[in-house]
């Protein structure tokens, strides 16, 4: 599904990673986990397009999305979902519109996005919640929608950035319950960042600690 | 906190005061004035100057003006701000600069410029024929013309201001749009929208400063608000009808500065970046980025650097140059001397009217802020007028007749550079840092001393250096209250413009252009010997 | 940073010191203050010579050209209770008989004065004129017809083919006054209504006048003898007409500069000194050979050389006085008429 093939990446001369290899199969749960700087942020953005690797190779689906030091596949033909850490739901657009946008942008007609958008709402537990901006919302609430635009185009691969990091315990719980459930129910391929001990216990059936520019399987 | 006397309480209290003397106090006795006509209490000016077809056809002269004024930089600063924030475009920093020019030069400095490409003997009729230079004359000194000019003098407002709205985007909002679509959806729908309330700010402020601008429109032969009350007031010295006339335009100010808050007030929270590490995007043009980077250039070499080298063709003979500095010395030194003691001033009551307002430390603390921005947005003429009504008694005459009075009169007008600039200054800071110093046992100046101006120092230099350019390029204050002998080289260039030698007018021109310059270029290089031996 | 701190605090010093100097200088030194609505390109240089001459350092206030000459005047009616002049510099006497009439100026006499014909000097001597303009017609040499009186305005065959500057302001108000007080006011206003008819262009001064002849756009216009011998030192082609010189006309307009003390002035001394330097010959002789080209009102000094001299010239007769509220008096006409 996802393959990094000897990527080398570096900031301001300082190398994050070097010779990286990585597999993940469809359908996997891989939880990334690491001290702050390893590099995980920049293995995710790597595989949404928004970086290119130095050096080496990264295949989606068989194919190569980038190759030394230039982007192939542009990150909105990757089919991804993202949620970040800061969520980046956009201010400016209410809870439905951020929700639909992903829509939008391929053109799917106003009464199917309608309709979808208000399937989504219920599967995330926003019904009625719609017409509000996202400042408006709690932390669970705003997760739940970035989730929700994360979701909608229904992709294949699930990116995540340690999403749950500025909620309370209980939330966390909750939130990871509904990640696997809507795991089961669309069958993505999901990659995790989290510092939680706890989240990857519940999330990951696969494991990866990034140490020094490489990886160790847990 | 003392209840009895505090000496923060008594130095904020003070400048609150002294805004309200150089301020509230000479609008309000030129309204007062404005309802006494030949000796009794009236609307007579009112009646006489609003009920004319004239005062509506000037103030709707000046509307046309500022909304042109305003499109054409928009058309323009706009996505030059884009390309220039958002892609890889080459030469950006080189097209930065070229398009911030205008705003070291006054206004109608750029207008000699045009009039030597479109006068009736400039370049365009050099090179063409008498009859071509004829039309473009004719069409510089009117409304086109006149627009080109504000337009391109107030593109830096439109273009500096989008910047940091643009770069104020938080670029994983953008990232999370590009999962899903390409670049051009992603500025359409994300990036401007969301640096929208910026550069609609820019927008209504380039459209006060064009409405209220002086020196071009006048140079220009344009009948608008502001030239035809400086014409009245110092032809007639007729203050009640100066004022009645300039009722519409205040009430414009005055609706656009709540329209100006209300976007601020609702564009602050988009620019906060949560925490992101991400460094903003730029975008591949690909094989368009020379063609792209040569329009641009194009547009800045005919829109500024042709006016300014037009100038430059003019002014610099040796001749012509040596006698204008030979005459403005005097004027030079007043020049730099005015506007660095009024930046000053400014950079001091601006401090702590900026404290005052960004700690709200008075319960009206709102007013402060409304209040400098309104005497910013107001025509120079209408505070020139204020100032010498309010002055011109015998018990104030010493004021009347010195260099104070402009320099209250620049104080007045731009100290709204000082209070909104270092209160963004302040805001980057916790209170805390001050509270702790505090329980420390430090006394207020002592605060203001070692923590709060070095916290704030960068803001503090930059309402300086901001103020100081300002009142280099004022016309209609320099005009209306330079003190007799003693008065600024736009007050000489100006007064000059009547039957003086071209030659020497473009060279008095190129100095005030280059004026600004000097304490830039002090600045920039003091800054590079400190951070060097740091 | 301690560095930065040491350069800000030396540049301060420098900033105070140099503010101190040069305020110290200015205190200390002896001053006249003159308001001056004579083009600053020609009354400045006079006012330098004067600096140098005497060592008093000359405080002048000049006329921008939006405020039209009236504007010093204005503001010295505004400023008579608060008065910061000693001398006003009016380029045409009716605005220093207004402050006469209003009270701002004082009498005085200069003993340089005495050879200049007293129909240019106020009886009393509140006001001294020197160097006057005459307001004559500037021709186009391919004009097809040649004004001869200013009545040539309201001459069919000029129809369109005339220009004038706007009368509310600047030498043409007091022209129009003169006109009027002449005429009387009836045949005053059928001219304004017969220019009207006649399509004459108003432009913003004399000098645009001037200019919309020289480039032939029209064929004549009446304006003050500076501006028409500006355009002939330039190589315009143009040339002068005298207007109403014949038999039963009532001559040409003379505008002389007049200079008038300003009562309670901060330096009174200083500003006799200047008054009797600006009326002198030597002064009227330079004014003549600048490029303002004024016609000397002393004897045997010589005139441009483009101007007959005025003892050959015919003169209107005007008593000066009676223009500025004749000026007052039309103000309202004027200001109508140009649709004020």
């Amino acid at each position: 599904m996802i393959e990094f093939a000897g990527v080398s990446k570096a900031f301001e001369s300082k190398p994050v990673l070097s010779a990286f290899n990585l597999k993940i199969d469809q359908g996997e749960r891989v939880v990334l986990q690491g001290p702050s700087g390893c590099g995980k942020t920049t293995i995710l953005r790597l595989i949404a397009g928004f970086l290119a690797p130095d050096q080496g190779s990264i295949l989606i689906r068989g194919k190569i999305a980038a190759s030394n030091a230039r982007i192939c596949i542009e990150p909105e033909k990757r089919g991804l979902g993202y949620v970040f850490q800061d969520l980046a739901l956009w201010p400016h657009m209410t809870v439905f519109e951020n929700i639909e946008f992903p829509l939008k942008a391929q053109s799917v007609s106003a009464a199917e996005r309608r309709q979808r958008v208000a399937e989504m709402l219920g599967r995330v537990d926003l019904d009625g919640l719609g017409d509000s901006y996202p400042t408006r919302l709690s932390g669970g609430q705003q997760q739940r929608v970035a989730l929700a635009r994360a979701l909608i185009n229904r992709p294949t691969v699930i990116l995540m950035d340690e999403p749950l990091s500025n909620l309370d315990e209980e939330l966390q719980a909750a939130l990871t319950d509904q990640i696997l459930r809507l795991h089961t129910e669309f069958a993505f391929t999901l990659v995790y960042v989290t510092h939680s001990k706890e989240e990857k216990r519940r999330l990951a059936t696969r494991s990866i600690l990034l140490r020094g520019g490489g990886a160790v399987e847990d | 906190m003392g209840r009895l006397l505090n000496v923060k309480r008594f130095t904020l209290g003070a400048s609150a005061g002294l805004l309200a003397l150089i301020g509230l106090l000479p609008l309000s006795v030129m309204v007062a004035y404005s309802f006494i006509a030949d000796g009794s209490i009236g609307v007579r000016h009112y009646v006489d100057t609003l009920g004319r077809t004239r005062a509506w056809t000037l103030f709707l002269n000046s509307i046309a003006l500022a909304t042109f004024s305003t499109i054409v930089a928009l058309a323009i600063g706009v996505p030059v701000a884009v390309l220039i924030a958002k892609t890889k475009m080459p030469f950006r920093r080189l097209i930065t600069v070229c398009f911030s020019v205008p705003i070291l030069i006054p206004p109608y400095v750029l207008a000699t410029g045009w009039f030597e490409i479109l006068g009736r003997d400039g370049l365009v009729s050099r090179f063409t024929s008498p009859s071509v230079g004829e039309m473009t004359s004719s069409w510089l000194f009117s409304l086109p013309g006149a627009v080109l000019v504000l337009s391109t003098a107030f593109l830096p407002v439109i273009l500096l201001l989008s910047l940091a709205s643009l770069r104020g985007v938080n670029p994983t909002l953008e990232d999370a749009a590009r999962l899903f679509c390409g670049w051009p959806l992603v500025l359409k729908r994300i990036t401007i929208p969301l640096a929208l309330p910026g550069i609609w700010l820019s927008l209504v402020l380039v459209f006060l400063l064009a409405m209220g601008e002086f020196g071009a429109p006048s140079y220009l032969r344009l009948s608008v608000f502001p030239v035809e009350s400086f014409t009245q007031f110092s032809a007639f010295y007729n203050a009640g009808a100066a004022t009645a006339a300039s009722i519409p335009m205040l009430l414009v100010v005055a609706i656009g500065l709540l329209a100006g808050s209300r976007l601020l007030r609702e564009g602050t929270h988009y620019f906060r970046w949560a925490g992101s590490q991400v460094t903003p995007h730029h975008i591949s043009l690909g094989r368009f980025a020379p063609l792209t980077s040569a329009l641009v250039l194009i547009a800045a070499l005919v829109l500024i650097v042709a006016p300014c080298a037009a100038l430059i063709w003019r002014g610099f003979s040796g001749t012509a140059m040596n006698s204008a500095l030979l005459q403005a010395t005097d004027s030079i030194a007043w020049s730099l001397l005015y506007a660095g003691i009024a930046a000053s001033g400014v950079a001091l009551l601006g401090f702590f009217l900026a404290y005052a307002s960004q700690r709200r430390s008075f319960a009206k603390w709102l007013w402060i802020d409304g209040l400098t921005l309104f005497l910013f947005a107001i025509p120079g003429t209408v505070i020139g007028i204020a100032a010498i009504v309010t002055w011109n008694h015998p018990l104030t005459g010493w004021l009347y007749a010195s260099p104070a009075i402009l320099i209250l009169g620049f104080a007045a007008q731009y100290i709204a550079i000082g209070t909104h600039g270092i209160a963004a200054g302040l805001a980057q800071f916790s209170p805390s840092l001050e509270e702790a110093a505090e329980i420390a046992g430090a006394g207020w100046f002592r605060r203001v001393a070692t923590i709060l101006t070095p916290l704030s120092k960068t803001a503090i230099t930059a309402a300086w250096l901001l103020t100081f350019i300002f009142c280099l390029r004022d016309s209609s204050l320099s005009l209306l209250l330079s003190p007799p002998g003693r008065e600024t080289l736009t007050a000489r260039t100006m007064t000059l413009m009547a039957n003086g030698s071209p030659d020497v007018i473009a060279a008095l021109c190129l100095i005030s252009m280059l004026l600004p310059v000097i304490p830039l270029a002090i600045f920039g290089i003091a800054v590079r010997i400190v951070r060097k031996r740091a | 940073m301690m560095n930065a701190r040491r350069i800000v605090s030396r540049l301060s010093w420098f900033a105070f010191a140099a503010v101190a100097l040069i305020g110290c200088r200015t205190a200390r030194q002896e001053t006249v203050t003159i308001y001056v609505s004579e083009d600053r390109v020609f009354s400045e240089p006079i006012l330098k010579d004067f600096e140098r001459d005497t060592g008093i350092r000359v405080l002048a206030v000049y006329d921008t050209e939006e405020a039209k000459s009236t504007g010093v005047m204005n503001r010295l009616l505004s400023e008579k209770n608060n008065p910061q002049a000693d001398l006003y510099w009016a380029n045409e006497p009716v605005r220093a008989d207004v402050l006469r009439q209003q009270g701002v100026s004082t009498p005085f006499k200069p003993a340089n004065a005495q050879q200049i014909p007293e129909k240019f000097k106020d009886p009393a001597g509140y006001w001294t004129g020197f160097s006057a303009r005459a307001r004559l017609f500037v021709v186009n040499k391919n004009a097809k017809f040649r004004p001869t009186s200013v009545l040539s305005y309201s001459d069919e065959k000029t129809r369109g083919r005339s220009v004038i500057a706007n009368p509310l302001f600047g030498t043409t108000t007091a022209q129009m006054a003169a006109l009027f007080s002449v005429w009387g006011d009836d045949k005053g206003k059928q001219f304004l209504a017969a220019l009207k008819a006649n399509r004459v262009k108003l432009s913003t001064g004399n000098g645009e006048s001037a200019d919309l002849v020289a480039t032939g756009e029209f064929d004549f216009a009446l304006v003050d003898s500076d501006d028409a011998v500006d355009r002939m030192r330039r190589g315009k082609p143009i040339e002068i007409v005298y207007p109403d010189q014949g038999e039963g006309e009532p001559g040409l307009l003379i505008l002389p500069n007049a200079v008038s003390l300003i009562q309670g002035g901060p330096n009174p001394a200083n500003g006799r000194r200047l008054m009797e330097y600006l009326v002198s010959p030597e002064t009227e002789r330079k004014l003549a050979l600048a490029g303002c080209a004024q016609i000397p009102l002393h004897p045997g000094v010589a005139p441009p050389a483009e101007i007959k001299p005025i003892d050959q010239l015919k003169t209107m007769e005007v008593n000066y006085g009676d223009l500025g509220a004749k000026l007052q008096a039309i103000q309202p006409v004027l200001k109508q008429w140009v649709g004020y």
